[in-house]
């Protein structure tokens, strides 16, 4: 169980404008500033839970992860992670976490991966037997094979990832932090981590909080999404929730039978996509059903299809009027 | 204690595998300490060709000097500096994130993270040359003097650890270390000679700021048996000192930690 109330993380940053001359004067009288990272963040998350964790870059998601890990200490409020208070770094609380970071690595270089893995079976204390026993399950799951022995840096991005996750889970924690952990894998590997991290958080009934530029990620994982703008958060509840209350209109996509001009289309919703025959349509939720039927039965449409916007567009139009207001407001 | 020696066992296991993946590398190694061992030595064979004694100090007693300086080099270059340069590089990277992940003491964790096995080539010349030095004296030590001058041996190691961790405390704020390193390995090269052969002002210096007396000169006068009970306290209790206010800059480097963005 993860308890947050009102977390905060200010930084202090030394500032200077840019050319030589600022950096000399830099050297003499040094500008620092507050730079806030994380706002009064508050939010709770059940055992057991999977919650994807949305923002765009440098909204905060890292540090909030890196303070739930106990990596970093709140400049205020109050974190608690399966009743441990992070920062404390607790050795048994370390014992029930992991941290995966897409962009860094904890296996040895020159080194086969089995030597990282005997190397955190050493620090987490890992009987033989279960270290055994959980390496089988891990290397079943990841399809790992042959890639143990290879050394680190021989492994492509993906192979290192699959190894990463390993290493982060020998001691089979029961709480994940997951940042960008397909960050740079190609479709079909970021298909395989994903059903991996749902078959462990199954398995063993791990909390799994995961931050993902890839919105894939997060649809197909988390019924609960958590989004963060500047610190702040923005929308605690589930993916349909956040997609209804930003873009409640849908995608009606449809081949038509015969070429139609593109004002005809226009006038059954926004026409978003037109390549030949094929057209997708953005239309409210309360013209639907008329433009289903028209579709089906004036324009003999086959092949129809009803979606939500993709997330990426729901963040984008969310972003964006959070942007706009705040220039609107800060506008004379 | 277990998953200490455990992960001590580990982490040699793994530097030394790392450092065994490159042969003719580790072979060089192994040869070059040979080299620059005789090396360490040609200064003081050139001066005591020259003169009987320096302050009280003769050509076999600086020899012991010597041979303790070149041991806890061994120690420094073999085991210390890989681990600190590694831990500069991983504060740099933000992979220190991943060590301070783990339940075990992170200052334990790094400080013996990195070895370079072939140093041990310099620990087994080091005590050659203060066997060396013992047999061209006439003189065996007593077995008190060869139990105080190995403990005095620990408790050098401690103060020569203890200055390092602290330049690597620096290193979380300052980030960009390494001339601080290189001027810190160049203080500590003047404890090849005996601390009494340096003048005044620079012998309370090298005692008391920058002690690199404790490190080499006292415990060599320990196996020497001219070492007064209170200095052999003295370089224990300096040591433990040392030990314990490096621990404190360490816990406060850690608390101001502010990780690497990702």
């Amino acid at each position: 169980m993860i308890d947050v109330r009102e977390l905060t993380k200010h930084f202090r940053v030394h500032r200077r404008p840019p050319g030589f001359g600022a950096a000399l004067r830099s050297l003499v009288r040094r500008r620092y500033e507050q730079v806030v990272a994380v706002e009064e963040v508050s939010f709770r998350i059940e055992r057991g839970e999977r919650v994807g964790f949305l923002g765009p870059n440098g909204a905060g998601k890292t540090t909030t992860l890196k303070m739930l890990a106990g990596l970093l200490h709140p400049t205020a409020g109050h974190v608690e992670v399966d009743g441990f208070v992070p920062a404390r770094r607790d050795a048994a609380f370390l014992q029930r976490i992991t941290l995966v970071m897409g962009q860094k690595s904890q296996l040895v270089w020159d080194l086969p991966p089995s030597e990282t893995f005997a190397l955190n079976r050493a620090m987490f204390d890992v009987p033989r037997a279960q270290f055994r026993e959980t390496l089988d399950e891990l290397t079943a799951l990841l399809d790992l094979g042959t890639l143990l022995d290879k050394p680190a840096r021989q492994l492509s991005l993906g192979e290192r990832m699959k190894c990463e996750l390993v290493a982060a889970l020998l001691h089979r924690p029961t709480t994940l932090f997951l940042d960008e952990p397909t960050i740079g894998l190609d479709v079909s590997m970021q298909l395989a981590i994903r059903e991996f991290v749902r078959a462990y958080n199954q398995r063993h009934g791990a909390t799994v909080l995961l931050t993902s530029h890839y919105m894939d990620d997060v649809v197909a994982l988390c019924p609960r999404v958590i989004v963060i703008d500047c610190g702040r958060i923005i929308h605690d509840g589930d993916l349909r929730g956040l997609v209804k209350a930003t873009l409640p209109d849908k995608r009606v996509s449809f081949t038509l039978p015969a070429p139609l001009p593109d004002g005809d289309l226009e006038r059954l919703g926004t026409l978003l996509v037109r390549e030949g025959l094929r057209a997708t349509l953005s239309v409210g939720e309360r013209e639907l059903p008329g433009v289903v039927s028209h579709v089906l039965g004036t324009l003999h449409g086959t092949d129809l299809a009803i979606e939500d916007p993709p997330l990426e567009d729901v963040l984008r139009d969310m972003f964006g009027k959070r942007r706009r207001a705040a220039a609107a407001e800060s506008a004379p | 204690m277990r998953r200490y020696v455990a992960l001590l066992l580990a982490q040699f296991r793994v530097s030394a595998a790392a450092a065994m993946a490159y042969r003719a590398n580790f072979v060089l190694e192994g040869l070059l300490s040979l080299v620059w061992i005789g090396l360490a030595l040609l200064p003081l064979l050139v001066l005591f060709e020259q003169r009987e004694s320096v302050n009280g100090w003769d050509a076999s007693a600086s020899l012991v000097v010597i041979g303790y300086f070149t041991s806890l080099r061994a120690l420094l270059e073999g085991v210390v500096n890989p681990s600190l340069n590694d831990l500069i590089a991983r504060i740099r990277t933000g992979e220190l994130d991943y060590v301070l992940l783990k339940p075990v003491d992170a200052q334990i964790a790094v400080s013996a993270s990195h070895y370079a096995p072939w140093k041990v080539v310099d620990l087994l010349g080091g005590i050659a040359i203060i066997v060396w030095a013992l047999v061209r004296r006439g003189e065996m030590p007593t077995a008190g003097q060869l139990a105080l001058g190995v403990m005095l041996f620990g408790a050098g190691a401690i103060a020569m650890y203890s200055l390092w961790i602290a330049c690597a405390a620096l290193s979380f704020r300052l980030v960009r270390l390494d001339n601080l390193m290189f001027l810190l390995s160049a203080v500590f090269d003047t404890a090849r000679w005996p601390v009494h052969v340096f003048p005044g002002l620079w012998r309370v210096l090298f005692t008391f700021v920058v002690p690199i007396a404790l490190i080499t000169t006292f415990p060599a006068m320990g196996l020497l048996g001219t070492l007064t009970p209170l200095g052999a306290l003295g370089t224990v209790g300096g040591s433990l000192v040392m030990l314990v206010l490096s621990r404190l800059a360490w816990r406060a480097a850690i608390r101001g930690y502010t990780s690497a963005s990702s």
